[in-house]
């Protein structure tokens, strides 16, 4: 009964919310002249909660079966990994070859 | 013999026939959504290659673009994704009226996004910018620019055909709730697209 009267809509609003918070906190981090490293990891970090909340609440993955989420998850996180540690050692290489 | 198979699937990954336990339709959708952010892992793995072996410097962002406008288009499109979940919700309440109300809305959120993004795209490009050159820096961040922002604009655009039908249809009540959803899960991804885009690319 107090499920019905709730309002259905508010995990929407209450994402939405949380999501431009995070926004506005990496926008600021952004003018605070932090430590290259800090600012990188600070942005990576909360780039994949924000990820995680739209993918969670807006897409439901929260409520679907663990199987799926575990699928789309692991589907792109670990291909998209191995990409990047494959391309990444590459791209120092370019450069040294540039610059010799 | 059923059972037996049923237990044998059960024992191995705990999925039975239904591993995803969605419909065939929502399944279809996640497999097609994996592969789509596929497409956006290898474009930004490509990005970060190009900076990282790039022996010139990599122009300052907020130096090129004004950091306010591309917030206000993020704000839109986070909005708009908002919207669009209030309508996937009263969809599935059976509410027409509030389903349509939000997917229009959400059209309004996903149009306005476009206008902006046409709006920063002639502003560079009066700037210099080009595929090849800009007078910031490393040329190859022009080309950076207009694949990434490129690609997620005509999946905006494709999402808004998408929308728009999908609206028109649950009007009229040729749409069930899960049509509406489905839409919905599109959306939604070209939002978190966009949350990749703008960090690595507006805000590293």
């Amino acid at each position: 009964m107090a499920e019905a009267r709730r309002n259905p809509y508010r995990i929407y609003w209450v994402t939405w919310g949380i999501l431009l918070v995070i926004t506005l906190a990496m926008l600021m981090a952004e003018e605070l002249h932090l430590p290259r490293w800090f600012l990188v990891v600070f942005l990576l970090a909360f780039m994949m909660v924000k990820a995680t909340m739209i993918g969670g609440n807006f897409m439901h993955l929260r409520y679907e079966k663990r199987n799926l989420a575990v699928m789309v998850f692991a589907g792109i996180m670990v291909t998209s990994l191995i990409l990047f540690l494959y391309i990444a050692p590459e791209s120092w290489s370019v450069l040294e070859k540039i610059h010799r | 013999m059923q059972d037996a198979h049923a237990a044998t699937m059960e024992a191995h990954w705990g999925g039975g026939a239904a591993p995803f336990g969605a419909s065939w339709q929502k399944t279809m959708m996640w497999i097609f959504i994996v592969t789509d952010a596929l497409l956006f892992s290898g474009l930004l793995c490509a990005y970060g290659f190009l900076r990282m072996a790039s022996p010139m410097v990599w122009p300052k962002q907020s130096e090129v673009f004004s950091i306010a406008f591309i917030a206000l288009m993020t704000f839109i499109l986070i909005t708009s994704s908002a919207t669009m979940g209030t309508a996937v919700g009263a969809a599935k309440l059976g509410d027409r009226k509030t389903t349509a109300r939000f997917l229009f809305l959400t059209i309004l959120g996903g149009a306005a996004f476009l206008g902006c993004q046409a709006y920063e795209w002639t502003h560079v490009i009066h700037e210099g910018m080009r595929l090849s050159s800009n007078p910031w820096g490393a040329p190859q961040f022009g080309a950076a620019f207009f694949v990434l922002t490129g690609f997620h604009g005509t999946h905006v655009f494709s999402g808004l055909v998408i929308l728009l039908i999908t609206a028109i249809r649950s009007v009229v009540g040729k749409t069930p709730a899960q049509g509406v959803e489905l839409a919905g899960l599109y959306w939604h991804f070209v939002d978190l697209v966009w949350v990749f885009i703008f960090t690595l690319f507006y805000l590293l």
